[in-house]
């Protein structure tokens, strides 16, 4: 892999170079001076990752509502949950999302999202694919959504490292497959995520190790220079291995010694603005992605966490979990826009929540291919616990962006209001909304790097468009 | 922002005043840093007037440069790395000159004298970066080469020589009467219009510079156009940007090549029927000039004379290509360094002190050699150290995707067993290819449930990883449509992967199935014949028959150049992956891949062979940035340094400070099976290439091992210092050893002086013991021996292998 990095890096990776000869503030100043599209709507972005399919019918695209009775059509039911009006006219969410659908004047509702067709439905292939936009298997290690802007933009903050990962455990069922796109591939593991599995303990990640105290951890590391200042290592003159240690080294220091590391620590919020968000590790990463950014992170993805048959991952009781889903989600979302915008930062900051497909109750996969393996799913419903969308969906799905030069109360795209409840209008796919976000970045659409002397594309061949109907 | 309200041609045209303007300080300040040479005995001489002077105009000159140059910058379509360096060394130059000026006037009219120094220093410090920033600014305009491509001995002078054999005359009066060109023809006339884009558009239409957002350099670029949409309409010469521009008459606003003149009428006649004729570029157009193509047979060079009491054939090959490349032969490195780099190569451990103790002792004159055969034998650590070499390149892990639904296989059993027997190259890959339930691992590749792209199928995984792995050739575009990188075409990867398949595939171009089918076949009809009828199992057969052949030459320079790279730190041919580049020296590349066969393909005699020449001995070459590692005209002068790989260092850190991995930890057992009835003995600890990937070894560089990997990354960065610094595993490592060693070292003096002969080789010098023994105190806690740990183990010393 490295032969490969190093040849690109060769032909390519400017502000590595030129970085690495001027150490790390400048990173930031060269990367954000050498983006060809200086028209940028945002410097940070933040995803709000839906782990396992979210719903769009019991979402943000309620259909007719039926109630559960013993003994009815599973093919009668659209969606679970009662519509409730949303602030913007003729647009309702479902019910328990009342907080998001109150600040929907500052986004955009985006209602066609179609997943991959890739057969066979698998939550990690479906994930793999949205992160990277590429399919797997693939035969190039494919980078995550941010590593590719950390790699193009670096850190906003040089101390904060550029891509955080908040929320997921890989120690999991399915944790190889989400660890196979939880990486920088080919572009190096500098642009790698720094994962904080759990928002209440994230500050462990960016303090001195545990039980060390502050003054034991400024003389560790004085000690450090010293015996490098010491040693007779000199005669050997300098090579980029030794001055990428050290730098690194350097980093961490500033970045664990940093006013700004304080951002991971939850504590420090005021109890009224915290118990707002304390809807559980979602809602707390919501909040830490909130102070990150104040602090000038530049990617946070926060996760409701995957796990298979957890929760987005409805193949029972889709009805009773939702109504906990909600709850964890709702008025942390709302609060965290809202927390945005008062600090003036959402115009410059794209928070997006996605999923990686949709679910329904009777249709798997598309509607016109027979997938196997389909989630079981009685035609006549007699427990409640076979109420709800089990069924994976990939023809339609809902998808919401704020701030970042989205347009404000907006609504894109469309699906029917009968089943299949899918797309039929403004289709949106994978490679459209990754360069959507690079779009508000200002990284070019064809960003490509060398690799094995092949390009290899942000989206599949860099065919991929931004959306520019999103923007105001 | 407000550049776009204000009169935009205005910042134009001054922005191109910038490479005119840059003359007068580059002029000035280096005509100034000359004088001041001539003043350095008596800073008033009779100069010193006309220097100030100098100094001043330079001075100004040189901001007002570096404003323009921003001008240009903002409105010009300059980019890459090379404007990115000339950017801020312009800056820092512009910076530099302010300074100087400042600290003369310091001088000058406040009489500080003492400042003649820093002065001084100022000023050829501004005349070094106005040079260099005026060379690269120079590189920007002309193209990197523009100097050294008049030289007699570059390659770009060869190319330009009137060697071309194309007699367009000739040829236009033979096709004249055609509509459409045979294939020859087609393949004759683009790499005749190729040669000409390559040496007239490249340069701001290629990847430094992509003017209009325009690019030239390759099919699909080319032919999708620059911002303005596409530039060639095939068929249509008048109708195409391209003829369009370049045919314009040379005063003409828009002509192109904007800058070096006018095409010839003949070029321009030739692009013109190019395009008349459709345009056409096929793949195969390539092989006439474009790719370098590797020989595939073998070859035996024969051995330069003996000289300079030299006996190791690789030596004798060193000292050929130092004479014609005017290099000497430094001093060897010393015993320290040799015995730690053997260690460290041979079985991924560094020498106990005792060890250093009996070799420093060893006073038989050829102690290396036979010190490298006693690394050798010691087959369960050689093979745990290179076990993780070839489970990057074999994509085979304990955990990773497939596994969960039975779409994987482990070999490691087979892996481990293979290594430790040294069992032959060639029978090593036999069994890869054609495998048994044990080593079916790689060959069957990671099978995702559902629909995969057709070119990451199973069949086609398996002849990518091959082609990647064994042939240092990359078939995955091939595997997509026709290779834009190589001659290889789709047809040509469908019939390699073929041999893989039950069924004969059908070819896809880009995940569209073409309704075409190829029999199997091999990528080189020269190494025999595959029955395309024959069951999979009997292709495998008469692949891996096929491959190992003595001739292939392929084959053997693929992993003698692989293992080169292992022990040297570069490869004789880089990337590794890519076999058809030109090695720094193809006769040492021919020579020991034809030995290696010779010596029966035994991976250990190579090792042998490398690590006791004098050509490893060499003193280590240490590269300032990576990517001069890669550089096309890297110059051979001994090892390029490495860093400690992730199993390397952990490994280290087990067995000098305290065992990283608990038993619990093991993923595969290689002691568990008693060997003749008796039982193993339990090593003292678990190496890194028996436990599954951790965020640890993973912040290391331990790749995920989804696909081949042949090389690591050797650079550190900011995740992996923090996973060092307050990573919870390290911490408690670290802190598990520091009890260890307190309980065993009670007295500091001793604990100082082991650690360092432990980890480093030697002991302290005096500053560092007195810096160690100042942290540790009178009687050290835990704490203090787990921060001196950390601080020593962390050090370059410690990590890079010099």
């Amino acid at each position: 892999m490295s032969w490969n990095r190093r040849d690109f890096l060769k032909n390519t990776s400017a502000a590595t170079l030129a970085a690495m000869a001027a150490g790390i503030p400048l990173t930031n100043l060269l990367s954000s001076c050498i983006g060809k599209n200086n028209t940028s709507t945002a410097d940070t972005v933040i995803l709000l990752w839906m782990a396992g399919g979210m719903a769009h019918t019991d979402t943000f695209d309620p259909k007719k509502y039926t109630p559960f009775t013993k003994g009815m059509q599973a093919n009668s039911v659209l969606s679970t949950f009662k519509s409730v009006p949303t602030i913007l006219d003729g647009i309702n969410f479902s019910e328990g999302l009342e907080s998001i659908g109150k600040v929907m004047d500052k986004g955009t509702l985006i209602r066609s999202y179609k997943a991959g067709d890739m057969g066979h439905i698998l939550h990690s292939r479906h994930q793999y694919h949205w992160h990277t936009c590429y399919k797997p298997p693939q035969s190039v290690s494919a980078p995550h959504l941010g590593s590719w802007i950390a790699k193009e933009l670096g850190p906003l903050n040089p101390v904060i490292p550029a891509f955080i990962d908040i929320g997921q455990r890989f120690t999991l069922g399915e944790g190889e497959e989400l660890k196979a796109f939880h990486t920088a591939g080919f572009l190096g593991n500098e642009f790698g995520p720094f994962l904080i599995p759990d928002p209440s303990a994230g500050l462990e990640s960016v303090q001195p190790p545990v039980g060390m105290s502050s003054s034991r951890f400024e003389k560790r590391n004085k000690l450090y220079y010293d015996l490098i200042s010491k040693s007779p290592l000199g005669e050997y003159g300098s090579d980029y291995q030794k001055e990428s240690l050290k730098r690194s080294m350097e980093q961490a220091y500033i970045l664990l010694k940093s006013p700004e590391a304080k951002a991971f620590d939850l504590s420090q919020e005021p109890k009224e603005s915290y118990d707002i968000y304390n809807t559980g590790k979602f809602g707390l990463g919501c909040l830490m992605a909130r102070r990150l950014a104040e602090q000038g992170a530049r990617f946070i993805s926060v996760t409701t966490e995957y796990e298979p048959f957890k929760g987005w991952d409805t193949h029972d009781n889709g009805y009773t979990r939702l109504i906990d889903m909600k709850k964890q989600i709702d008025g942390p979302i709302a609060q965290l826009i809202k927390d945005l915008e008062k600090s003036g930062r959402l115009d410059r900051t794209l928070v997006i929540l996605a999923s990686e497909f949709s679910r329904d109750m009777m249709v798997e996969g598309r509607p016109d291919a027979k997938v196997q393996e389909q989630v079981e799913q009685p035609d006549i419903i007699q427990d409640i616990k076979n109420y709800g969308m089990h069924r994976h969906f990939t023809e339609g799905g809902s998808m919401l962006m704020f701030g970042g030069g989205i347009k404000k109360g907006s609504v894109y795209g469309k699906t029917a209001d009968e089943r299949p409840c899918k797309t039929i209008e403004n289709p949106i796919v994978i490679d459209q909304v990754h360069q959507t976000i690079y779009h508000a970045l200002g990284i070019s659409p064809d960003t490509n790097y060398l690799v094995e002397k092949r390009p290899f594309y942000t989206t599949p061949d860099g065919l991929g468009k931004p959306v520019l109907d999103l923007f105001a | 922002m407000l550049l776009q309200y204000l009169a935009f041609w205005l910042w134009d045209f001054l922005g191109h005043l910038h490479p005119l303007a840059v003359h007068f300080p580059v002029a000035l300040l280096l005509f100034a840093a000359i004088l001041e040479l001539f003043t350095l005995k008596n800073f008033n001489s009779k100069l010193r007037h006309g220097i100030d002077a100098l100094i001043i105009a330079g001075s100004l000159a040189a901001i007002i440069s570096a404003v323009l140059g921003w001008l240009l910058y903002k409105n010009g379509d300059y980019s890459g790395n090379v404007l990115t360096l000339h950017q801020w060394i312009g800056f820092t130059t512009a910076a530099l000159g302010v300074l100087t000026l400042i600290s003369l006037y310091q001088i000058r009219k406040k009489d500080k004298f003492k400042q003649i120094i820093v002065y001084r220093g100022l000023l050829f410090f501004t005349a070094i970066g106005v040079s260099v920033a005026g060379h690269f600014g120079a590189n920007l305009t002309h193209g990197g080469d523009f100097l050294t491509s008049t030289l007699p001995w570059s390659k770009d002078h060869k190319e330009t020589k009137p060697t071309q054999k194309f007699d367009f005359v000739a040829f236009k009066a033979k096709a004249a009467d055609t509509t459409k060109l045979d294939k020859k023809q087609e393949v004759e006339l683009s790499t005749e219009v190729r040669a000409i884009l390559a040496h007239n558009c490249y340069k701001c239409h290629g990847a430094e510079k992509v003017k209009g957002d325009l690019r030239l350099d390759g099919k699909h670029v080319a032919f999708k156009g620059g911002e303005n949409g596409p530039v060639i309409i095939p068929g249509k010469p008048e109708e195409s940007e391209l003829y369009k521009r370049i045919s314009l008459p040379a005063d003409h606003e828009d002509i192109m090549p904007s800058k070096g003149g006018k095409l010839s009428q003949k070029d321009i006649d030739i692009v013109r029927f190019w395009i008349a004729k459709g345009a056409p570029w096929p793949e195969d157009g390539s092989k006439a000039t474009v790719f370098r193509v590797a020989k595939l047979e073998p070859r035996n060079p024969v051995l330069p004379a003996t000289s300079n009491n030299l006996t190791n054939p690789v030596d004798l090959w060193t000292n050929d290509y130092f004479k014609k490349n005017k290099i000497s032969w430094p001093a060897l490195v010393d015993d320290k360094i040799y015995l730690r780099r053997i260690y460290l190569d041979i079985i991924g451990l560094l020498p106990t002190p005792a060890d250093q103790d009996a070799f420093s002792k060893d006073t038989r004159p050829n102690k290396r050699a036979l010190w490298v055969k006693k690394l050798l034998s010691l087959d369960n650590d050689y093979a745990l150290h290179w076990l993780s070499f070839w489970n990057d390149a074999l994509r085979n892990d304990y955990s990773g995707t497939g596994y969960i639904t039975g779409g994987r296989f482990n070999i490691t059993d087979w892996l481990f067993k293979s290594l430790k027997a040294n069992k032959p190259y060639d029978q090593f890959v036999k069994e890869l290819i054609n495998p048994t339930e044990q080593s079916k691992g790689f060959v069957e590749g990671i099978k995702w449930r559902g629909v995969v792209n057709s070119s990451q199928r199973t069949e086609m995984q398996a002849a990518q990883n091959v082609s990647q792995v064994f042939l240092g050739l990359n078939l995955k575009c091939a595997s997509c449509h026709n290779s834009f990188i190589s001659d290889l075409k789709l047809e040509d990867a469908y019939a390699f992967a073929n041999i893989f398949a039950d069924t004969t595939l059908e070819i896809n171009r880009c995940d569209k199935p073409t309704g075409k089918f190829v029999d199997a076949r091999m990528l080189w009809k020269e190494l025999g014949a595959i029955d395309a009828k024959a069951s999979v199992a009997e292709k495998r057969k008469q692949l891996a028959e096929n491959l190992v052949r003595p001739e292939d030459g392929r084959l053997y320079r693929t992993i003698v150049n692989r293992v080169w790279a292992q022990l040297m730190g570069r490869g004789l041919v880089e990337p590794v992956d890519i076999m058809d580049n030109e090695p720094w020296s193809q006769d040492l590349l021919d020579w020991m891949a034809f030995n290696f066969v010779a010596k029966k393909a035994d991976l250990k005699e190579l090792i042998y062979q490398i690590a006791t020449s004098n050509t490893y001995q060499l003193p280590s070459i240490g590269f300032k940035e990576v990517a001069m590692v890669n550089n096309p005209n890297y110059k051979f002068k001994g090892m390029v340094r490495k860093r400690m790989s992730a199993e390397q260092f952990t490994d280290v850190v087990s067995s000098v400070i305290t065992p990283v991995f608990a038993d619990s930890n093991l993923r595969y057992n290689p002691f568990a099976e008693a060997i003749k009835g008796k039982l193993q003995a339990k090593p003292t600890f678990i190496r890194a290439s028996l436990v599954a990937n951790n965020g640890f070894l993973t912040a290391l560089g331990r790749p995920n091992r989804e696909t081949v990997a042949t090389s690591r990354e050797s650079q550190a960065n900011l995740l992996q210092a923090l996973e060092l610094t307050n990573g919870v595993m390290f911490n408690n490592v670290l802190k598990t050893g520091a009890e260890r060693w307190k309980a065993n070292y009670p007295n500091t003096d001793v604990l100082i002086k082991e650690i360092y002969l432990k980890t480093l080789g030697r002991e302290p010098v005096e500053n560092e013991f007195k810096v160690a023994k100042q942290a540790l105190g009178k009687s050290p806690d835990v704490d203090a021996i787990q921060d001196l740990f950390w601080a020593i183990v962390l050090l370059p010393e410690f990590q890079i292998i010099y």
